[in-house]
């Protein structure tokens, strides 16, 4: 089933896009920028997980080690060599060859079996990658984790600001593209039947391959990002909240439509934003992730298409209400 | 020698603890398919729920009913509520029991506050023994002794009953059970009662063990169950049993020696695993692929 935002026209995106791009001159707070940059490097995680999640059907519970590995390489680089453009390119391709690497060995080892083993694994593994980033105090300084500098351009919160806009725009074109490629359409098929799939003679465990490899290549761009963002990092970059926040993003703005994914990052950031605002006059909302978990199995057990499909079956209801009622006129003229 | 004895102990005991959870988690997802991710939300609630009680009434064996009776009060909730809506629907049932975790760990933090508690040890079990030199700690070998018991208790409640048999009967093949007229989801929430009972004995335990409770331990005990359950077997209890012990064993002496790589170790055997044997060491039907 197709999300609402799939047929959502061009023009539309650039509609948004533009928006966005005029947005600084309308509102310059500092803070709604940072939060804005926030959702930006979000989202293009969250349409990461989707991938995966949304258009290939596997579940992973350990996405945040890609979105830590491109984290840590960044950071790591800009400790030890200078703060120029270049080492930040020279960080990202090390942050996603590695990510590559490792989602490549994880998917052969689990990819085969069951959705379980791929879910656990990833799992285990990032977790490995947690204790790795505390226990490897030489470079990572444990979990205190360590400041750096980064290139003027990222310092200054406008021009950092359209660099996130455009890596949003330019990750969510690129991952369209797969998306309707022929592969695209093979991982689509898989989803929702894989063994059709298979006796239709696509191997589908180089597919889900593909789709794993895919998706730690853009977790890792996106944690590049947040680590820039931040201009420091521990090891929380690996803990199982930053899985969870892309699982509560996609889940909340419908799996299977990258549109959604965005929506969702934006729901969730400024959720969270207005919650930690309300947690200085209400100490309840302290404790927000539990709201999170809340708000996550309700959408699951209510909404299993998300926000995309909730605003599809309405806009559905609407035109068959129209169309009953066209019929009825006829009918009784 | 004492060395490795000691080691052994603490391996052995670490290791049934680790049964405890882990052999929940193998029945049920022997029985449903399911994967429960929420299991080790039921560990934590145990281990906060027994220390608690253990503070407040000063009774240890009081502490360990009233966290199996708070387990098991959960496990109902989460299965009445979180796993039959989605039941059949695996995508949805991995999503929906991580959630249940997420939702149980983070309370714990509101019942108890974010900061981990210490446990003491009950007076009757402080202590060690001491054979020529060696010396052993008291509470690990009551564990040891807690874990075998309920491993014979359930090896005699699968292989000895009728209940056991229709457990049994339901991980070979659930249709045909269905059709023989016995009531697999009634069965199905029994095994996750008596799941979710281990679960929180098996923290309840682990509580004065570790001589401090944290909400984040359900997860990585959890990790510890899954890699578990793999490597013996899903949905084989001793399989499970086996596996634990070698976890636990193998645990205990990679922290003695090189504790950096002891997780590692962990992921090797996993991997291992996974390589040459989908199914686990013990593993009968072929319900990897």
């Amino acid at each position: 089933m197709r999300g609402l935002f799939h047929k959502v026209p061009l023009y539309w995106g650039l509609a948004i896009l533009l928006f966005m791009m005029l947005f600084p001159f309308v509102n310059d707070s500092r803070s709604m920028l940072i939060l804005l940059t926030q959702i930006f490097i979000f989202a293009i995680f969250a349409m990461s997980f989707d991938i995966l999640l949304g258009y290939t059907g596997i579940v992973s519970f350990g996405h945040c080690m890609f979105f830590g590995i491109g984290a840590y390489s960044t950071a790591i680089i800009f400790n030890h060599l200078e703060a120029t453009l270049f080492n930040f390119i020279i960080g990202l391709v090390i942050g996603i060859i590695l990510s590559a690497l490792v989602s490549y060995i994880i998917g052969l080892l689990s990819l085969r079996l069951k959705s379980h083993f791929y879910a656990m694994l990833t799992l285990a593994v990032s977790q490995l990658f947690l204790v790795l980033a505390e226990k490897w105090r030489g470079l990572t300084h444990g979990g205190d984790g360590f400041t750096f500098s980064v290139p003027d351009v990222f310092k200054d919160r406008t021009s950092f600001y359209y660099i996130t806009l455009l890596s949003v725009a330019v990750v969510f074109l690129l991952l369209k593209l797969f998306t309707e490629s022929s592969t695209g359409k093979v991982l689509k098929a898989i989803s929702q039947n894989e063994y059709r799939a298979e006796a239709l003679g696509y191997k589908s465990l180089h597919y889900k391959l593909i789709a794993s490899v895919t998706a730690g290549v853009a977790a890792s761009f996106s944690g590049a990002l947040y680590a820039v963002s931040l201009r420091f990092i521990n090891t929380n970059v690996f803990s199982i909240e930053v899985t969870l926040d892309a699982l509560l993003m996609t889940m909340i703005g419908g799996i299977g439509t990258l549109a959604g994914a965005i929506a969702g990052a934006g729901i969730i950031e400024f959720l969270r934003h207005y919650l930690s605002e309300l947690a200085m006059t209400y100490p309840i909302f302290e404790r927000w992730t539990i709201i999170l978990g809340f708000l996550y199995i309700v959408v699951l057990l209510g909404f299993p298409s998300g926000l995309a499909g909730f605003i599809k079956r309405i806009t559905l209801n609407n035109k068959m209400k129209a169309k009953k009622k066209g019929e009825l006129e006829r009918t009784t003229a | 020698m004492e060395v490795f004895i000691n080691l052994l102990v603490n391996g052995v005991s670490t290791g049934l603890l680790i049964f405890l959870l882990a052999a929940g988690l193998t029945l049920i997802f022997g029985l449903m398919s399911v994967l429960n991710f929420a299991h080790g939300g039921l560990f934590v609630w145990g281990a906060f729920s027994g220390a608690w009680i253990f503070k407040e009434t000063n009774s240890f064996l009081l502490a360990i009913v009233g966290a199996v009776g708070i387990g098991m009060a959960l496990g109902w909730v989460l299965e009445r509520f979180l796993i039959r809506p989605v039941y059949g629907n695996h995508v949805r049932q991995l999503l929906i029991t991580l959630g249940g975790m997420l939702v149980l760990s983070e309370s714990i933090k509101i019942f108890w506050g974010p900061n981990p508690i210490r446990v003491n040890l009950p007076g009757w079990l402080e202590g060690s023994y001491q054979f020529d030199g060696i010396i052993i700690i008291k509470y690990r070998v009551f564990v040891i002794v807690v874990g075998l018991l309920l491993y014979m208790a359930l090896w005699l409640l699968l292989s000895r009953t009728q209940i056991g048999l229709m457990i049994r009967a339901g991980v070979m093949d659930k249709e045909m059970v269905q059709a023989l007229g016995i009531n697999v989801k009634g069965l199905f929430t029994f095994v996750f009662l008596l799941g979710a009972a281990l679960a929180a004995l098996g923290g309840a335990l682990l509580a004065p063990y570790s001589g401090v409770v944290f909400a984040e331990m359900g997860m990585q005990y959890a990790i510890l169950a899954f890699i578990v359950v793999i490597i013996g077997g899903m949905g084989s209890l001793q399989g499970s049993a086996l596996a634990s012990l070698i976890v636990g064993v193998a645990g205990a002496f990679m922290a003695y020696y090189i504790p950096d790589l002891s997780l590692a170790l962990n992921m090797l055997l996993l991997a291992i695993v996974l390589l040459v044997k989908p199914t686990g060491l013990m593993g009968e039907k072929g319900s990897a692929v």
